[in-house]
């Protein structure tokens, strides 16, 4: 139970600074802000479950950023300051620190969108809408997961450099990338070769694959296929909503896995 | 059972060999002073004993537990004061207390082990506001929690003053008195000579002596220091003690005192000798070689 030890002292530390508490409200304010737009500017019906494919591209934005800024730090600061030593120099393993300290920030953000999902429920049903509960707790718990994948990518940009500011270029790399040019880059290309005259209209399905693997569209998918309604996804099996599940779940531990057989092989000091 | 078991230890950074097949073995209720130059290797063995570094060749156990296989139960019995750790940022000296007090699953009261280092008064302040002393103090008050039956210590008293460091030391004697073992690296000669049961000499890597103090006095030779003050002094006499068999180092302190080294049989031969010059000898006194000079002996003179 070590980690637990861990997570909790990281817990109480992390959340402490202001910059943090900012980070952390960035997408409970979101949440909140789409819940109430959503009654006035979303067709009828207005239910929790639609409400998923009207949160979901502001999430795709915000949640990353929340998570790679939360999760960067988490291991590297305590490496390169040197109080690392401090704790592993205790019994506890080095297993249990990165265990502990993804479940304190996992933690943090998880519990902050579940916060403002209960409280933007709330909004989405007062006075006209109608709750479906059964959706819309998968589709939180899809949010949390994704809330997760994103920190998790900033600790293991944490974990596989050995100074803050290589792991902030790191992790904001993979946020910049992913999050901010991926789709002018497949806007790019589809509108290159359709040009070209070599697709018409969209890009070849192997090719929508590829761009699809990105985590939030993986997220969107996810969320159009399981949760909301008024969505479907369709094309071949491999652009479906399982398929999706399933990177979903590579997302959420395989950079984590990766970057921790490495640190776990090497010398601290 | 040995607190502490090296067996072949090396340690390679590429073509720099850190450690050389180091092997050594430390009992429960000795204070064991593992002395070398900066550089030698201290830290890189007490970094494999923590898991910090991987050995590149042979093992270590703490209490018959392997420091890489099994190193969170080899660490269970052990506290630690590091080199290059830094302390928590935003936690006070009491949190920092208490924090190990629950990761060792202990029952000790944070404010006594702070007492017994002599920083209560600055218990519910930052400890990144400490001084370099001050710090030391704290993570050596970490590493007593929970009755550890070994404390490994690298450079514990560096930062302190001699009154900060006498203090440490005599808290150390209080553990070894308790049972436990105490294993501290130090490039300070006299922090060993004050205190140590046993002494290793770490030299670029190797091990080159391990034993008690006065066995490496016997070794290196008697190893006598011979302070004669005489009338009048001139370089001849000087150079003349110098010649004697069995003398190996002569200096002159205050003009008219002479500092010889040389084994012991040989004492009696450099008084004949300034007697023999016409040397008015007024006082004669002998030493005990230093452990500084045995360190010179066995490292070379390359002392850090």
């Amino acid at each position: 139970m070590n980690w637990r030890v861990i997570a909790r002292t990281d817990a109480a530390l992390a959340s402490a600074p202001r910059s943090t508490r900012l980070v952390l409200v960035l997408p409970a304010v979101t949440i909140l802000a789409a819940a109430y737009l959503y009654p006035v500017f979303g067709s009828d019906p207005i239910t929790t479950a639609r409400f998923s494919g009207f949160v979901d591209g502001w999430l795709a934005t915000v949640v990353p950023l929340t998570g790679v800024l939360l999760g960067h730090d988490a291991v590297v600061s305590e490496r390169e300051s040197g109080s690392l030593l401090l704790s592993l120099s205790l019994p506890h393993g080095r297993g249990d620190f990165v265990l502990g300290k993804v479940l304190s920030r996992v933690g943090l953000v998880s519990g902050v969108v579940l916060v403002a999902m209960v409280l933007g429920a709330g909004l989405v049903v007062y006075p006209f809408g109608r709750l479906e509960v059964v959706q819309f707790c998968g589709f939180v718990a899809t949010t949390v997961a994704f809330g997760a994948i994103w920190t998790n990518l900033g600790i293991a940009a944490s974990l596989s450099t050995a100074t803050k500011q290589r792991a902030f270029v790191v992790a904001f790399g993979l946020f910049f990338l992913f999050v901010l040019v991926w789709d002018a880059i497949a806007d790019g290309l589809q509108y290159g070769l359709d040009r070209a005259g070599l697709v018409d209209g969209s890009l070849p399905d192997p090719v929508q694959f590829v761009f699809g693997l990105e985590p939030g569209a993986v997220f969107q998918r996810v969320t159009a296929g399981f949760f909301d309604p008024s969505a479907s996804v369709d094309g071949p099996w491999y652009l479906g909503e399982w398929v999706a599940l399933a990177v979903f779940g590579l997302w959420l531990f395989g950079p984590l896995t990766v970057t921790y057989s490495r640190f776990a092989g090497s010398d601290l000091s | 059972m040995a607190a502490i078991t090296a067996n072949g230890v090396s340690k390679r950074y590429g073509t720099v060999t850190a450690l050389d097949r180091v092997s050594l073995s430390v009992e429960e209720g000795e204070i064991f002073g593992f002395l070398g130059p900066n550089g030698a290797g201290k830290s890189t063995f007490i970094n494999v004993l923590l898991d910090f570094a991987r050995p590149t060749d042979g093992s270590a156990e703490l209490f018959g537990r392997d420091c890489q296989a099994d190193g969170v139960s080899a660490r269970e019995r052990v506290g630690v004061l590091p080199d290059g750790y830094s302390v928590f940022d935003r936690l006070t000296g009491r949190q920092h207390v208490a924090y190990v007090v629950r990761s060792k699953d202990a029952d000790d009261d944070p404010a006594e082990v702070l007492e017994r280092v002599g920083i209560s008064a600055a218990a519910d302040r930052p400890a990144s506001d400490y001084s370099k002393g001050m710090k030391q103090r704290l993570v050596l008050g970490m590493a007593l929690v929970g009755e550890p039956d070994l404390l490994l210590l690298d450079e514990p008293t560096t930062g302190l003053d001699p009154s900060g460091a006498a203090e440490i030391r005599s808290i150390l004697r209080e553990e070894r008195d308790r049972g436990a073992a105490v294993f501290f690296s130090s490039h300070i000669l006299e922090q060993v000579e004050a205190i140590c049961d046993r002494v290793g000499i770490l030299q670029d890597g190797e091990l080159v002596a391990v034993d008690t103090i006065d066995g490496l006095r016997q070794s290196i030779g008697g190893g006598t220091k011979l302070l004669i003050d005489v009338g009048e002094l001139d370089d001849a006499t000087t150079e003349a003690v110098r010649g004697v068999d069995g003398v190996e180092t002569v200096t002159v302190s205050d003009g008219t005192t002479l500092e010889v080294t040389c084994t012991n049989d040989a004492k009696m031969d450099v008084v004949v000798e300034l007697q023999r010059r016409g040397a008015d000898v007024m006082n004669f006194r002998t030493e005990e070689a230093s452990l500084e000079e045995m360190f010179l002996a066995y490292t070379g003179g390359s002392r850090a």
